[in-house]
């Protein structure tokens, strides 16, 4: 039949399922988002794959006796097939064994610790509900180094380390704690796992509090005891969430690097992600295979994830009718637990803010009598003349330090409305489009760069703009902040717009309203708190982001972070402290704003 | 008033084939059904015709406007159609009030104010919701919501409304009021409806005409007692009447009697109905079996459902299990012993088609 | 593919009209015939603000005073030197460096055979140089990292030899930042492996144990020690870090590697730190066979620069006695710059070069597989 008609009437036809295709908003947004993450996500993939290849100039082109340019197998034979001088035990496989323990130790706390206060919190009638669940984000709000630094300085001691000063723990309680447990494996994955623990808090949560109260009341009227409820029926319920939180986290924690830096380095304790930064200065090729390796764990995780979240076992949608849940009475136990978790929030979440502010004003190191104590670094003039160290202002009276607030802020704002709104754009996209192949392709590519490590996302990209000469500076900043932060964004924007039936926006269809008024006047006022959340939460990261920034902050131009760094690593411990509080306070005052102002929290973010 | 026509019109999602080839003849002022089973593809029928939906295949045209044709590229988006649509959940937006749901419509087709407020005021009342003017839709039982959801569509004067199962999430009594309040809407508005439900009640009482679609075939389009009384096909008697029909194995023979079970009767077709042999389904509906001491055929209560107004009863009488409704307040012993005949109406179904090839009746049926 | 990307990028390139390299080259060349006055006036024509990244934080103050003098605008950005390395192959345009002072000769070999930067010595202190510090790089002053102890409790680690470093006993007192984030640390290693510097090492060995070295596996006693050596050490975080924390009274038994020039810090306790070289030389006797290391910092032109001659003034007003103030006002810096003198209480420079291990930039650019060894023995 269809040879019959002319080709007229087959190119009209053609015409007009293409035209009325794209007539649909959705099918455009997905197609620009498929074309735009293309070139910003699989075009730095590539770019690395053929820097895995390529000799570089300088160290590289020598060691491997090749001239610059070429295409050679050499970075993969030496990293992993190096016997000389443990070359590859060195470089590779060690780091990479001690990521992997680190990374999936890190998860397990995380879910561990995220999953017990979730179900605490959404679950029981524990006290204090109130006081935790808002603490409880701030770790995460924290840049991770500032915990990994406030362990150092709380924990080391003359037995351990440097073995030349004591911390608080020791010089005023008079406890030294073992090696183990101030550096190396233990306290890294400790650190990551607090820090990551929101995110379980969150996921885990937020089914917990969904979950219908008669899946747990069937089996309890069936004589289940609690225990084997809690075994049996509760957690195969949030063992998606649990999974989505081993991605998050264990992508996370496999591109930490200042933590392991800071925890590690002491007792020679190195991941993958500290090998691949000293590798990129002389052998970037090698460098960027460990890049490779790294997402390659990243993909597979995500895989399996979606292998299982796909798969018939899935209670994601379990959402109850019944209102009444059932809350746990914890009896007896009620205040010791809350009491522990209030005091073990105060140790993550206050003391270390408390820490910094004294190392902030102590001149001396380990000394904290009063006439050790001044407000130079903060507030001092004609430094260098009275103390010889750092910066000649303290940090408030210095404009640098305005200055890179401004930047951050700016960088922070630009990168959280760009991000947000594609992370809207994209999950308006996706779920109205859901289970086209289309669809599939822009949701994924959105989450892609999660799993890129920061540092070498940066490192791509830096490559990238030395041959885009109008591609630098706060635009170069902006553009791969955003992408970096896009799967914050689009992951609560997919869910915002999921929980939206399609119907709402229809019957504006229907009556003519544009696309834009619909987006603005009926999509976006539902669901304000969710999409903001989107905004906040790529806002907060930005604001403690080191890692994907330090090699593309213009030298003029700093960033708070890149300048705690600096002043950090030149042992300007006190400038380094003030500055850090400085960017805590900030980011926390920002949390709090929006939150009062807009009702978007961090959770809603993450949880959608 | 526009005629809606669908000519061979088909949606694919994918390989799965929502409608098939579907042609359809939708008269103007007319109150149309589409019913069928979940996934049958009525919703998307629905949704194609508004231009929400875009057919793979086909032309539709409402009025003397072709609004799509696949093979001239037309498709002309929802908002050129002049359609109202009323959502299943009924799609209200919370962040608005009521008169801001009715009026952000009227809004947009650059209304001015005061006409909106004439109009909007207008519906309000003429649904009765005149005292929720102001109120968030939150703030709103399931049947006021509805009525909002209803007033919304209906306010620029749509001339084709669109229903899409619009009555499903309220209760029992308040479907019933709605049902008259739609039929007597219909009427007042003066327009096209096309209205999608699973619900062969609601088909059979509001409709000028019911579309029966199974796995996107269309299975009959007749007016709802033309398909209670004939039904094309198994499929569509089964799916009309409640108590549904009864389905009874038989065999017919070229000597024009039928034999079922441990019966037999002579079987009165059509003119001309020409018997020949063959396996055949015999569809009787249950209120055509009698129960009573007038009874000719001896049979044992198996279990018993009075409603009061009628009483449904299950029969045992030998091989055969068949429904019986009594139009009274009886009820009837389980196990008991009663007499039963068959009346009117018999249809015979072709059991290798389930195709209706006769509608006749049984001429007292008899043990053999 | 890629033939067409890199012709779409050569194209952006030429629209993006970076200053060419061979222009910079030309502009030095004719910057190193100029007297002050015209060297001044060049400088004063070009516009906008004069960038300059450094690896020294005292790079802020000369700059203010530069910038003080000549009333031409300056900013001034203390980094890394991996950093700077990393900027110059990026950055381009105005915001760019136009001058840089940065340290790891080895490096800077290949950035200059990269054309990354441009060698330029200024008329003016020409004849005050040696050639050595002239080619292929300015040297704007060495600095100098000294074996430095913490001179309380009753086992002070009074070296006299740096074998000592290696006994059983010293394990967990030494201090040293990580060779693989600072280059000069590790280039410093990589020197002990020479021959020069192995068959010191070996002559040390017979000093301190009484009998000649025994090799073992290992190819010299530069290797040897190294190994030994990094068994004993603890790695610090920055140098800063490391003279705090040896200096601490907790800190009893400990010795540090790091920069002199630290000594000046308010935040280090420097009546508890004793200088191995100082107190040798008070004492008269010498570290066997070195008391620490000692490496240049370069002053260097960006070949993007977008303002060249001011650059060179920068260099040319660094090499002043007036420049180097900024670091000359404390010990642990020196000028090559025969006419500027050292502090007071300091050693000359010529002191300093004898008994300190120095960077050769050729034997470090050929030895990576020494670099294995050493990251090697990083790890164990």
């Amino acid at each position: 039949m269809d040879q019959a008609k002319p080709a007229k009437s087959r190119a009209l036809r053609v015409l007009g399922q293409i035209r009325s295709w794209l007539s649909q908003p959705s099918n455009i947004i997905l197609l620009f988002f498929l074309i735009a993450l293309t070139v910003l996500t699989l075009y730095p993939l590539l770019s690395m794959l053929t820097e895995t290849f390529t000799i570089h100039t300088g160290r590289e082109a020598r060691a491997a006796r090749l001239t610059a340019g070429t295409l050679s197998m050499y970075h993969f034979e030496r990293l992993f097939a190096t016997a000389e001088n443990d070359y590859s035990w060195i470089q590779f496989y060690q780091p990479l064994l001690n990521t992997l323990l680190v990374s999936i130790a890190a998860s397990l706390i995380a879910i561990f610790f995220g999953g017990t206060v979730a179900f605490l919190v959404t679950r029981t009638d524990l006290k204090y509900k109130k006081f935790v669940s808002g603490v409880f984000t701030f770790p995460y709000i924290m840049p991770a180094w500032t915990l990994a630094l406030f362990w150092e300085t709380f924990f080391k001691n003359v037995h351990i380390g440097l073995k030349t000063s004591n911390g608080i723990m020791a010089s005023v309680f008079g406890v030294y704690m073992p090696e183990w447990f101030v550096y190396g494996a233990f306290p890294i994955a400790l650190v990551l796992g607090l820090h990551y623990a929101p995110f379980a808090y969150i996921l885990i949560g937020g089914i917990l509090r969904n979950m219908d109260a008669n899946l747990e009341e069937a089996a309890t009227i069936l004589k289940t005891s609690r225990g084997r409820v809690i075994w049996k029926i509760t957690l195969p319920i949030v063992k998606p969430a649990m999974l989505s939180t081993l991605l998050l986290v264990f992508a996370s924690s496999m591109s930490a690097y200042s933590v392991p830096v800071f925890l590690g380095s002491p007792v020679r304790f190195y991941v993958l992600s500290t090998k691949m930064k000293s590798l990129m200065d002389s052998y970037p090729g090698q460098a960027y295979i460990i890049v490779g390796v790294m997402i390659l764990f990243g993909v597979s995780i995500l895989l399996l994830n979606q292998k299982v979240t796909n798969s018939r076992k899935q209670f994601t949608t379990v959402t109850g009718k019944s209102g009444q849940i059932s809350k746990i009475r914890l009896r007896k136990a009620n205040r010791p637990i809350a009491v522990l978790l209030v005091i073990l929030l105060l140790l993550f979440a206050v003391v270390p803010l408390i820490t910094f502010a004294m190392e902030s004003v102590i001149i001396k190191a380990g000394d904290y009598s009063l006439k050790n104590m001044t407000l130079d670094f903060w507030i001092g003039t004609h430094l260098e003349e009275r103390l010889d160290q750092g910066d000649s202002t303290g940090i408030l009276l210095n404009p640098k330090v305005w200055n890179a607030l401004g930047f951050s802020l700016a960088l922070a704002v630009t990168c959280a409305l760009v991000a947000g709104t594609c992370g809207i754009l994209v999950g308006y996209g996706v779920a109205r489009k859901r289970g086209t192949r289309l669809a599939g392709w822009v949701n994924s590519l959105s989450f892609f760069p999660y799993l890129m490590p920061s540092l070498a996302f940066g490192a791509i990209y830096l490559a990238m703009s030395s041959r885009i000469p109008w591609l630098r500076g706060f635009l170069l900043l902006s553009l791969v902040g955003s992408v970096k932060y896009l799967p914050f964004a689009s992951r609560s924007g997919v869910n915002a717009m999921l929980q939206l039936s399609g119907e709402i926006e229809e019957a504006a269809v229907i009556t003519g309203v544009p696309w834009w008024k619909r987006m603005l006047r009926v999509l976006f006022p539902i669901q304000k708190s969710s999409f903001l959340s989107g905004y906040l939460l790529p806002l907060v990261s930005c604001m403690r982001e080191l890692s994907l920034f330090v090699l593309l902050v213009p030298t003029s131009n700093t960033i708070l972070t890149t300048m705690l760094m600096q002043y950090s690593e030149k042992g300007w411990a006190q400038f380094g402290n003030a500055i850090n509080l400085l960017i805590i306070l900030v980011v926390l005052l920002i949390n709090y704003l929006v939150n009062k102002l807009t009702g978007a929290s961090i959770d809603k973010g993450v949880g959608g | 008033m526009p005629e809606i026509i669908l000519k061979n019109v088909t949606k694919k999602f994918g390989k799965f084939v929502a409608v098939d080839h579907l042609d359809l003849r939708i008269e103007s002022n007319a109150f149309i059904t589409l019913l069928g089973p979940s996934g049958c593809g009525k919703t998307t029928t629905l949704r194609m015709i508004a231009g929400l939906e875009t057919p793979t295949e086909g032309t539709i045209s409402i009025g003397d406007r072709v609004v799509f044709d696949a093979d001239r590229g037309i498709n002309l988006p929802p908002n050129k159609r002049d359609v109202g649509f009323l959502f299943q959940n009924y799609a209200l937006w919370p962040h608005m009030t009521v008169y801001q749901n009715i009026a952000f419509g009227l809004e947009n087709l650059k209304w001015d104010k005061q006409r909106i407020g004439n109009r909007v005021r207008e519906l309000l009342e003429m649904l009765h919701i005149e005292s929720f003017e102001k109120r968030y839709p939150s703030e709103l039982s399931g049947g006021q919501q509805q009525r909002v959801a209803i007033a919304r569509t209906l306010a620029p004067g749509p001339k084709v409304l669109f229903m899409d199962e619009p009555l499903s999430n309220l209760d029992a009594k308040l479907r019933m009021d709605m049902r008259t309040e739609l039929k007597r809407l219909h009427r007042d508005t003066d327009s096209t409806f096309v209205y999608v439900t699973h619900d062969q009640l609601e088909a059979m009482t509001l409709s000028t005409r019911v579309c029966i679609m199974e796995t996107g075939v269309l299975q009959q389009y007749a007016p709802p007692l033309e398909m209670y009384s004939d039904p094309a096909n198994l499929f569509v008697a089964g799916f009309m009447g409640s108590p549904t029909m009864n389905f009874i194995d038989g065999r017919l023979h070229a000597d024009g009697t039928v034999s079922f079970g441990h019966l037999a009767a002579s079987f009165k077709g059509p003119d001309g109905f020409v018997p020949e042999e063959k396996d055949i389904i015999l569809g009787i509906r249950p209120e055509y079996i009698h129960i009573g001491p007038d009874g000719e055929l001896p049979a044992t209560v198996y279990s018993t459902l009075p409603s009061g107004m009628e009483t449904t009863v299950r029969l045992e009488a030998d091989s055969l299990a068949l429904t019986a409704v009594v139009f009274d307040d009886v009820d009837y012993p389980v196990d008991s012993k009663v007499l039963y005949s068959f009346r009117k109406a018999a249809i015979l179904f072709d059991k290798a088609s389930g195709k209706n090839f006769a509608r006749g009746s049984l001429d007292r049926p008899h043990a053999v | 593919m890629r033939k067409l990307l890199s012709v779409v990028l050569a194209l952006m390139l030429v629209l993006g009209s970076v200053p060419a390299f061979a222009d910079i080259a030309a502009d030095i060349e004719a910057g190193q015939g100029l007297t002050h006055e015209e060297l001044v006036e060049k400088a004063l024509a070009e516009s906008g603000t004069f960038v300059v990244y450094g690896n020294t934080s005292r790079i802020a103050t000369a700059a203010e005073d530069f910038a003080a003098l000549y009333g031409i605008p300056t900013e001034s950005n203390n980094l890394k030197d991996q950093e700077i390395y990393t900027k110059l192959r990026s950055e381009t345009g105005s915001s760019a460096a136009d001058m840089v002072m940065i340290q790891d000769g080895a490096q800077l070999t290949d950035a200059i055979d990269e054309g990354l930067v441009l060698n330029f010595v200024p008329a003016s202190v020409k004849d005050l140089l040696d050639e050595a510090d002239q080619q292929p790089a300015l040297v704007h002053q060495y600095i100098n990292k000294l074996f430095i102890y913490n001179n309380l409790g009753d086992q002070v680690p009074a070296i006299r030899n740096v074998w000592e470093l290696t006994a059983p006993e010293m394990k967990g007192n030494v201090i040293f930042k990580n060779p693989e984030s600072e280059k000069v640390n590790m280039n410093f290693l990589v020197m002990c492996t020479k021959d020069e510097w192995a068959d010191k090492l070996a002559a040390a060995y017979e000093l301190w144990k009484g009998e000649p070295i025994s090799l073992g596996e290992y190819k010299n006693a530069g290797y040897k020690w190294v190994a030994e050596f990094l068994a004993n050490v603890t790695f610090g975080k920055s140098d800063t870090t490391i003279a705090e924390e040896v200096s601490q009274e907790t800190a009893a038994g400990k010795i540090g590697l790091f920069v002199l020039s630290k000594l000046r810090s308010s935040s280090v306790l420097t009546d508890n730190l004793t200088v191995a070289q100082y107190d040798g030389y008070q004492n008269s006797y010498s570290v066997e066979p070195f008391a620490g290391f000692m490496y240049p910092m370069y002053t260097m032109i960006n070949s993007k620069a977008t303002r060249p001659y001011t650059g060179m003034l920068f260099i040319e007003y660094l090499m002043t006695q007036e420049g180097f103030q900024p670091w000359g006002k404390s010990i642990g810096a020196y000028s090559p710059n025969a006419s500027i003198p050292v502090n007071e209480g300091d050693l000359s420079i010529d002191v300093w070069k004898a008994s300190l291990v120095m960077e050769d930039a050729a034997y470090i650019l050929e030895s990576f597989e020494v670099e294995d060894f050493i990251l090697q023995h990083c790890q164990k």
